[in-house]
């Protein structure tokens, strides 16, 4: 849908004497969404909700197996996980019970954390006691935040407060 | 009479269509007008010349026939009162480490490439070629008994990849290969190109320390203030001892480190296969402050994402019903402006008192009655740190 194109970088004032040049592209296309400045698909605000996002967490489930997906707004499903696939099923007694939404939910965690996607959107309005519930609370003890972070939205030098720069943000 | 006739017969299709006066206005009927999705895909349209990919790594292992197995541990399961109990119970816990071995032999490879995608690694590194990583490359950095292992994305800090990390892969004794780790976002001057980090040739088997060191290692330094950067190893499987004609390089200097994998690759193609891919991703820390000040002697680059300016309309000869002084701001040198708020606020300095402790109810405090309104907000903004106040 968009492309990354404007990625530069201009060198602050204050180190123009240094001998690297003032421009510096960094080409990682999923670098701005990561930096909080990256577009997200905005602008739906008479559909359905569920669009605004960089990355989406998606069930579907059907009589055979439970498939879940990381969605990508752009590029689609980026990291799948589904119960009968044999890594799963092998250790499973059902593909379709509570049990193997519980333990999807832990491979899914698992398979995110090693492709560094650590937030997600996530739309699931699950019931109290489903097996989707289950699924979504051993996601998050697995290690990953179902909110994903605003776009920072850069101040004009007219307005009132200059929210704080996410990547200047560095733990010690 | 005549006139009008004749008129008539010279009206176009398209003049009739627009009968509607009314729905024009907006665009063209829902019947006939693209969505927002067409309209998008349009516009990122690429022909098949510059979309179709090229296979460049190996094929999948034939494996045996293992479906009947499969069928026969299902059923197996299926019977085991104990584990039923524990399904019903919500109690059965599957190991991660187990099902992770399997996936690795089952799907890994093909969800690792799916990933790859999603982070450009094949594009950057082989425009259109791709490969299927089948042999699975386990690497790690040992930290002060902490292990952190490369997946496929995972962050890692600069400070924890200073030393060169652990490498170990499947492979017979006779078989040699090639380790190559190349940053692909790192270059300092083409942003086309990359820093070669490590690249060791001739490996036989899986001992990477017996292979020839062609380039040393070096550790990833990410700019400050330019986000992640990708760092990829890649294995290839050589077929017989190649001497790779590059000069080498065995100081933590950036010169002879510029480098085109896909340009090395064209060239050695005939004798190196990509077999295993690794790749994470690091963003700036203290540690390559100090990688550019002891190691390349060199003053440290910091940047900052280049914004869009701000829109501002043509500036009128008579604004009305607009703020004087906001107005005109916007039209000065932002230079001149921000000068202005900094001498304000160094004229309440003194380097030898300490500063004057904030004001506890700063719009209680009153302003002079003879003040225009005006100033009097403006004066409210800096005791407020409202605004422009903010840039100096």
């Amino acid at each position: 849908m968009f492309g990354h194109k404007d990625i530069r970088f201009i060198k602050s004032l204050v180190r123009l004497n240094s001998s690297t040049p003032k421009e510096f592209v960094n080409r990682n296309p999923r670098n701005l969404e990561r930096m909080r400045i990256g577009r997200k698909p905005d602008g739906y605000h008479l559909d359905k909700p569920g669009r605004k996002f960089w990355h989406k967490l998606a069930i579907t489930a059907s009589n055979r197996t439970v498939t879940a997906q990381v969605l990508h707004y752009i590029n689609g499903p980026v990291i799948e996980a589904k119960t009968s696939e044999w890594a799963l099923q092998k250790q499973l007694y059902s593909i379709v019970d509570t049990c193997a939404y519980i333990n999807l939910g832990r491979v899914l965690a698992q398979r995110c954390l090693e492709c560094g996607i650590y937030e997600m959107y996530c739309d699931l309005k699950p019931l109290e006691g489903s097996k989707v519930e289950k699924f979504l609370k051993e996601f998050e003890n697995g290690g990953i935040k179902l909110q994903e972070p605003d776009v920072y939205k850069n101040p004009h030098p007219w307005d009132q407060y200059r929210p704080e720069k996410p990547w200047e943000v560095t733990e010690e | 009479m005549l006139h009008t006739i004749f008129r008539a017969f010279q009206i176009s299709p398209t003049q009739v269509q627009q009968l509607r006066l009314g729905h024009t206005i907006r665009g063209k009927a829902p019947t006939k007008s693209r969505t927002i999705r067409e309209r998008i895909d349009e516009l990122n349209y690429k022909d098949e010349i510059y979309t179709t990919r090229i296979d460049i790594g190996f094929a999948a292992e034939r494996k045996s026939n293992s479906r009947q197995e499969q069928i026969d541990h299902i059923k197996k399961m299926k019977n085991d009162k104990q584990l039923e109990q524990l399904a019903r119970n919500h109690q059965l816990v599957i190991d991660l480490e187990e099902s992770k071995k399997v996936w690795l032999e089952t799907l890994g490879p093909h969800h690792k490439k799916q990933i790859a995608d999603h982070y450009g690694v094949f594009e950057h590194l082989y425009g259109e070629g791709f490969f299927t990583p089948h042999l699975n490359l386990e690497i790690f950095y040992d930290v002060k008994d902490l292990c952190i292992p490369v997946y496929t994305g995972n962050v890692i800090k600069p400070s924890e990849a200073i030393q060169p990390p652990v490498v170990s892969y499947k492979s017979d004794a006779d078989s040699l290969w090639t380790l190559v780790l190349t940053s692909l976002d790192g270059h300092l001057t083409e942003h086309n190109k990359e820093y070669v980090h490590w690249l060791v040739a001739n490996i036989p088997g899986g001992d990477v320390d017996k292979g020839d060191v062609m380039i040393d290692y070096l550790q990833p330094f990410p700019l400050k203030g330019t986000g992640y950067h990708r760092y990829a190893f890649v294995l290839y499987k050589q077929d017989n001892k190649i001497s790779y004609e590059l000069p080498k390089v065995l100081t933590s200097s950036l010169e002879g480190r510029t480098f085109v994998t896909r340009d090395w690759y064209k060239t050695h193609q005939e004798v190196i296969t990509p077999a295993g891919l690794a790749f994470f991703q690091t963003s700036w820390d203290l540690s390559v402050r100090d990688f550019f000040h002891n190691i390349l002697q060199e003053k440290e680059p910091i940047y900052e994402y280049d914004f869009p300016e701000p829109y501002i309309r043509k500036q009128e000869w008579f604004p009305l019903r607009r703020p004087f002084n906001l107005y005109m701001d916007k039209y000065r040198d932002p230079k001149e402006v921000k000068k202005e708020y900094l001498l304000w606020k160094l004229k309440n300095e003194d380097p030898f008192k300490s500063p004057e402790p904030p004001l506890k109810f700063p719009n209680a405090q009153p302003l002079p009655k003879s003040m225009p309104s005006w100033l009097k907000l403006h004066e409210k903004k800096l005791r407020l740190q409202w605004g422009r106040v903010n840039d100096v």
